[in-house]
């Protein structure tokens, strides 16, 4: 009984520590596919230039066939040459492409500055 | 020796005459509102294609508003062509903290504060959207024109860079510096020169002006930070395709310049010629920079081309009775400057309209360009005239 509880138990923690480590690569490489895309127009626009803008990058939703991904994502973002940061939310649609994905659009829906 | 004489004399008669007729002429020029010389003809089409997403009026139903400025990118850029300048004039607020802290306030709707709703939107009392509570001023704008813009476009960011002088440090009282867009970019369109490129400007210009949605902004502004009632906003998102602002990005990218008045073929060619000089002496130049070269591009048109756009695409301070709206890094007191390209073709200066001549605009710049304007003011009205001759050719 106790072994159960044990294997159970190191079971989860693998499973956690996995999953984890899968949707960290996955936001290392969102962050990756992002850079040369732009979001938003004229005075609400931001052009991914470089990793270092991403200061932070969450996934709040995703939805998948087989054609297509959908991320809603939470970004964290500032430019070393701005003194201020901005919380901006977007839409990223990915196409799948021979197993490999590529970003088809990135719309912004929202963006402001942080505190 | 007579037959000697005569023979010289045809001789140099003809040389002359060949001379005249080799004189370098002015080259050739597109009319306002015409696509730039040397577009090939898949670019000839997809200007032709822009122009008519350009012209384009939307209805409600098919995505305009529900707060919009404008129902046709045209409505506002008509004259005395369609990329030219109108008679309207929008609003823009934003927030500002001594020293240095602008906040653009798109929480709260700016800065752009839409002045007309859609019937479905006044359905709900709403007419306008506000001036957010949070704004420490309030712009108005007028409608530039865009014809060769694509050319300024072109001019690498390293070229507006080495007109930068933000110490002063040739100590002539110009201390131009750039602006930058949210993401760092040097920053080059709009009066305060916030916005990075072209494309960044027309795709935002759909939301902003129209209430129309596009793929990069797929969601409708709100209003004054409230979202858009839902039964207001009959159209599917996005309400204009990526194709379409592609479309627009190269009617604007491929309008010509203004065609210039050459000086040798003005009748007036002398006074002009002093103008000229004369801007150069009381410093206009110094901002109002004459031509910058735009750098390598895969369309032939904009390669390495002239561009006479007469501004230097910086921030100047412009004093405190111009002052209006901070962005960016742009505090309320400071302008890009203005383009003079296309000088002839306005109907109204400044950046809100207020001067309603060349010579009142020239009379309100203050701030750096004081200097230039107590220059101006203490010509001889000979020399005031010749300036303004000078100016009508631009």
């Amino acid at each position: 009984m106790k072994f159960q509880s044990i294997a159970i138990l190191v079971c989860l923690t693998a499973s956690v520590v996995l999953t984890t480590a899968a949707q960290s690569e996955e936001i290392e490489q969102l962050k990756t596919d992002l850079i040369g895309h732009t979001m938003g127009g004229r005075d609400k626009c931001w052009k991914f230039q470089s990793a270092s803008q991403i200061r932070e990058l969450t996934i709040k939703n995703k939805t998948e066939n087989e054609k297509n991904l959908v991320y809603s994502i939470h970004l964290k973002l500032q430019d070393s040459r701005i003194p201020w940061k901005y919380d901006a939310e977007a839409q990223v649609v990915c196409e799948k492409v021979n197993a490999q994905r590529k970003i088809r659009s990135l719309g912004l829906i929202s963006l402001v500055r942080s505190e | 020796m007579k037959t000697n004489w005569f023979l010289g004399g045809i001789l140099f008669g003809f040389s002359v005459l060949v001379l005249l007729g080799c004189t370098p002429k002015p080259s050739k020029q597109a009319e306002l509102g015409d696509p730039l010389l040397g577009l090939n003809r898949e670019q000839l089409a997809r200007f032709a294609e822009g122009k008519k997403v350009f012209e384009r009026e939307f209805t409600p139903e098919d995505g305009l508003g529900p707060l919009f400025n404008s129902n046709a990118c045209a409505e506002c850029h008509e004259s005395p062509v369609v990329g030219g300048v109108g008679d309207e004039v929008e609003i823009h607020a934003s927030r500002f903290v001594a020293p240095d802290v602008c906040d653009p306030l798109f929480q709260e709707g700016g800065p752009v504060i839409q002045q007309n709703a859609t019937p479905l939107l006044q359905g709900h009392g709403i007419q306008k959207e506000q001036i957010p509570p949070s704004a420490t001023s309030q712009a108005q704008r007028s409608t530039p024109p865009v014809f060769g813009f694509g050319l300024v476009d072109a001019i690498p960011d390293q070229a507006i860079l080495s007109y930068e002088d933000p110490n002063d440090k040739n100590h002539d009282g110009i201390s131009g510096r750039a602006n930058r867009s949210l993401d760092g970019r040097l920053g080059r369109f709009g009066r305060k020169a916030f916005v990075a490129t072209l494309f960044d400007f027309n795709a935002g210009a759909f939301p902003a002006e129209q209430g129309v949605t596009t793929p990069l902004s797929p969601v409708e502004e709100t209003i004054n930070g409230q979202p858009v009632p839902p039964d207001t906003d009959p159209a599917g998102d996005p309400e204009i395709s990526q194709k379409e602002i592609d479309q627009v990005n190269d009617f604007v990218r491929f309008l010509a310049p203004p065609p210039r008045k050459f000086v040798q073929e003005h009748p007036e060619k002398e006074q002009v010629e002093q103008g000229e000089k004369v801007f150069k002496q009381v410093h206009c130049a110094a901002c109002h920079v004459p031509q910058m070269k735009t750098g390598p591009s895969d369309i032939a048109a904009l390669d390495r081309k002239p561009v006479f756009l007469y501004s230097d695409l910086l921030l100047h301070d412009m004093g405190p009775d111009l002052a209006d709206i901070c962005l960016g890094l742009a505090a309320p007191s400071e302008f890009r400057t203005e383009l003079l390209m296309g000088l002839r073709f306005r109907e109204q200066f400044l950046h809100d309209g207020r001067a309603k001549t060349v010579r009142g605009a020239i009379e309100q710049h203050g701030g750096e360009a004081t200097k230039s304007r107590e220059a101006f003011k203490a010509l001889s009205e000979k020399n005031k005239e010749a300036l303004l001759k000078f100016l009508g050719t631009i």
